[in-house]
C-alpha cells in the first residue's frame, strides 16, 4: 500500500531527475560528464562488441557507456552497452559526482527507500515517442535489431537487458499485479523468442497460471529504457507492488507511461517495444548462456513466444549488457539494489547493522558491517541474514566486519580478515539451499554456506596480544578531504 | 543455399538475415531447426566451427525431448 510520503532530493538530484526522461537523455548527460563514448571505428558484431563491452566493464569505478553506430552489416543501426556499467554512471544518475564512494551511493539508495508515492504520468499512445513506427506484419527481429552473440558459446543471440512487462493472466486489469522484470530472451525464428523464468519468479508464476487456466499471456519487451527502469526493475518488490511506481519513487521524478496495443503499460520513451504472446505449452531448446556466476547455464526447454507487433522510435538504440565472468555491467546494475533490501530487513531487528555489501555475483558473497552488542553477536546477525528472502538462496559466503570497517572498501575488509579472523572461529553450514546455477553447489540447488566472523574480539573472548586498536581518523571530515584531493588532482579546485 | 549446424551438424537450417555493407552481402545469420542454434557465418571459429567449438558445447546425438523443462507445460 503506498502513501503520499516523498523523500527530499538534493538540488542536483532534482535537476538530473528532471532532465533524464529516457535512455537518449541519459547518454547525452553521461557524454557531457565524460562517461559515454561513441566508438569511432567500424565493428563486426562478433567478437568486437563483446570485447569492447568487457573492456568498458573492467573499470567498475568510472568505465563509460559505449555507443556503436558503425556496425558492419547493420547500416544505420545503433547499440549502447555498459550504460549502468560503472558506479560513476550510477552516481551521476542519483545526482552525485562520479567519484562518489560506493558506500555513499548505498546510503542514498537506502534513504530513497523512505519514499513511496508513485510518480507516474500518462501519455496518449499517439503522442508517445515509442510509437513513431509500428510493425505488425513481416516481422524479422534479426533485421530490426543489430543482434549479436554475447559470449562465444551462447546458444544464440540474446536480448539481455530488456524490461519485460506482463499482466496477471487471471487479473489482467490489476495494475499492481502487472509485473516488470529483466529476463533473458533468446531470439529464435524471425518472430519467435524464448523467455527464461523459473516458477519462483513473478513471470514464471504468470506462465504457469496462463497454461493451467488456458488464458493468454501477453508481454511487452521494452528495450532501451529510462535508466531507472533497468536499475530498479531488478529489485524484488512484492507481487502486488508495481515496479513502475517503485522506479519513479526512487528517481523522485515522474516516469512517462503509455498503453501498448496489447493493453500492457509501457514506458512512452523506450527505444523499442516488442509485443509478444506465450504459445501455450510450446517449448524450444534454449541456451547455453554465460550467466552471472561466470559459467554457462545448461541447455533446457523453455517457453516460446510469438511476436504480435513492434513499436519503435526513429533510429532506435539497442541497449544490451555484457554478462559473464565478473566484473561485468550486470554486477554494477543490480549490486546496490541487491544489498539494500538485505540491509533493510536486518536493520529492523538489529539496529547495530550499519551497511551490507552484496555486490558480488548477486550476493553469493556478502560483507556485513555490524557493531557487536556482545561477544559472538555478529554470528547471530549472520544467521538472520541467511534467513532473509534473498539470503535464503544467494548469501553463500558471509564476511562479518566491525561497524567502523567500510564493507565496500575491500582494503578495509582485508584488514579485518587479516587481523580479526581466527581460523577456528568460522562456521560452515552444510547442505543448504543454493542457487541452481552456482557452480560451487554440490548438486544443483544444494551446497554449503560459510560465515567468517572478522569482527573484533570482546570479553569473554580471549582478546589476544596487543588488543589496543589505532584510532584511525574516519568519517565526514576524511571524506571531505578525499574529495578535495580528487578535485586538486583534476585541477578543478583552487 | 544452406549450411550445416555447427552445434548438432543437422542439415535442417534456415537463413534468417543477410547483413549488407555498401550494397553487398557481408554475412548471413542461420538458425538450426533441430537444436535452435543461431549463428552468423562471419563469427570466430570458436562459435561456428565444429572442430574448434568445445566438446561440451556440442549437441550431437542428444535426445531433445529429454531436456530439462524449466517451466513444465500444463498437465505434464
Amino acid at each position: 500500500m503506498h502513501t503520499e510520503k516523498t523523500v527530499a532530493l538534493s538540488a542536483t538530484a532534482r535537476a538530473v531527475a528532471a532532465r533524464v526522461g529516457s535512455l537518449r537523455d541519459f547518454l547525452a548527460f553521461l557524454g557531457e560528464q565524460g562517461q559515454c563514448v561513441h566508438w569511432p571505428d567500424p565493428v563486426l558484431p562478433e567478437p568486437d562488441i563483446r570485447n569492447i563491452s568487457v573492456a568498458a566493464g573492467n573499470d567498475a569505478t568510472t568505465g563509460p557507456a559505449v555507443v556503436f553506430d558503425k556496425i558492419r552489416g547493420y547500416p544505420g543501426k545503433r547499440i549502447a552497452i555498459n550504460v549502468h556499467g560503472s558506479f560513476g554512471n550510477l552516481a551521476l544518475l542519483l545526482g552525485y559526482p562520479k567519484t562518489t564512494p560506493i558506500r555513499d551511493l548505498f546510503h542514498e539508495i537506502i534513504r530513497r527507500w523512505g519514499s513511496d508515492k508513485p510518480l507516474l504520468e500518462r501519455i496518449a499512445p499517439e503522442k508517445a515517442p515509442v510509437n513513431e513506427n509500428r510493425l505488425e506484419k513481416n516481422i524479422n527481429l534479426y533485421s530490426l535489431l543489430p543482434l549479436y552473440r554475447i559470449n562465444a558459446c551462447d546458444g544464440g543471440f540474446y536480448i539481455a537487458k530488456a524490461c519485460v512487462v506482463s499482466r496477471d493472466p487471471l487479473e489482467p486489469d490489476n495494475f499492481g499485479k502487472q509485473n516488470v522484470g529483466i529476463y533473458r530472451i533468446q531470439v529464435m525464428g524471425p518472430d519467435t523468442f524464448t523467455l527464461l523464468s523459473i516458477p519462483a519468479h513473478d513471470m514464471g508464476r504468470q506462465m504457469l497460471m496462463a497454461e493451467q487456466h488456458n488464458k493468454p499471456l501477453k508481454v511487452s519487451i521494452m528495450i532501451g529504457n529510462h535508466p531507472a527502469m533497468a536499475m530498479f526493475a531488478a529489485t524484488p518488490v512484492g507481487y502486488d507492488e508495481s515496479e513502475f511506481a517503485y522506479a519513479s519513487q526512487m528517481m523522485g521524478a515522474p516516469l512517462r507511461l503509455t498503453t501498448a496495443v496489447n493493453g500492457t503499460d509501457i514506458l512512452a520513451d523506450s527505444e523499442m517495444v516488442i509485443e509478444g504472446e506465450l504459445l501455450l505449452n510450446q517449448r524450444e531448446v534454449e541456451g547455453p548462456f554465460g550467466e552471472f556466476p561466470g559459467s554457462y547455464s545448461g541447455v533446457r526447454k523453455v517457453p516460446l513466444f510469438r511476436v504480435t507487433g513492434v513499436s519503435h522510435r526513429n533510429d532506435p538504440i539497442f541497449e544490451n549488457i555484457y554478462i559473464g565472468k565478473g566484473w561485468t555491467e550486470h554486477d554494477t546494475l543490480i549490486g546496490l539494489n541487491t544489498s539494500a533490501p538485505i540491509y533493510a530487513q536486518l536493520k529492523k531487528d538489529f539496529p547495530e547493522v550499519v551497511a551490507v555489501n552484496a555486490l558480488y555475483q548477486h550476493g553469493l558473497t556478502g560483507i556485513i558491517a555490524v557493531r557487536n552488542r556482545f561477544s559472538g553477536f555478529a554470528k547471530s546477525v549472520a544467521m538472520r541474514a541467511l534467513g532473509t528472502p534473498h539470503g535464503t538462496m544467494y548469501l553463500k559466503n558471509l564476511i562479518m566486519v566491525d561497524d567502523n570497517v567500510d564493507p565496500f572498501d575491500l582494503n578495509q575488509v582485508m584488514w579485518a580478515l587479516s587481523t580479526r579472523t581466527r581460523a577456528n572461529d568460522i562456521i560452515v553450514i552444510p547442505n543448504m539451499p543454493m542457487v541452481p546455477i552456482d557452480p560451487a553447489a554440490e548438486v544443483p540447488g544444494k551446497g554449503h554456506r560459510l560465515i567468517i566472523d572478522a569482527t573484533s574480539f570482546m570479553l569473554p573472548d580471549n582478546l589476544g596480544a596487543d588488543p589496543h586498536l589505532v584510532d584511525r581518523p574516519m568519517g565526514p571530515e576524511i571524506d571531505t578531504l578525499m574529495q578535495r584531493l580528487r578535485e586538486l588532482q583534476e585541477g578543478g579546485a583552487q | 543455399m544452406s549450411e550445416h549446424c555447427p552445434r548438432c551438424v543437422s542439415a535442417e537450417t534456415a537463413q534468417m538475415h543477410v547483413g549488407i555493407e555498401n550494397g553487398q552481402p557481408l554475412w548471413t545469420v542461420w538458425h538450426c531447426q533441430t537444436c535452435a542454434y543461431t549463428w552468423r557465418d562471419s563469427e570466430p571459429p570458436e562459435s561456428i566451427d565444429p572442430q574448434s567449438r568445445p566438446a561440451w558445447a556440442q549437441l550431437q546425438g542428444v535426445d531433445f525431448d529429454s531436456l530439462r523443462q524449466v517451466i513444465p507445460p500444463a498437465g505434464k
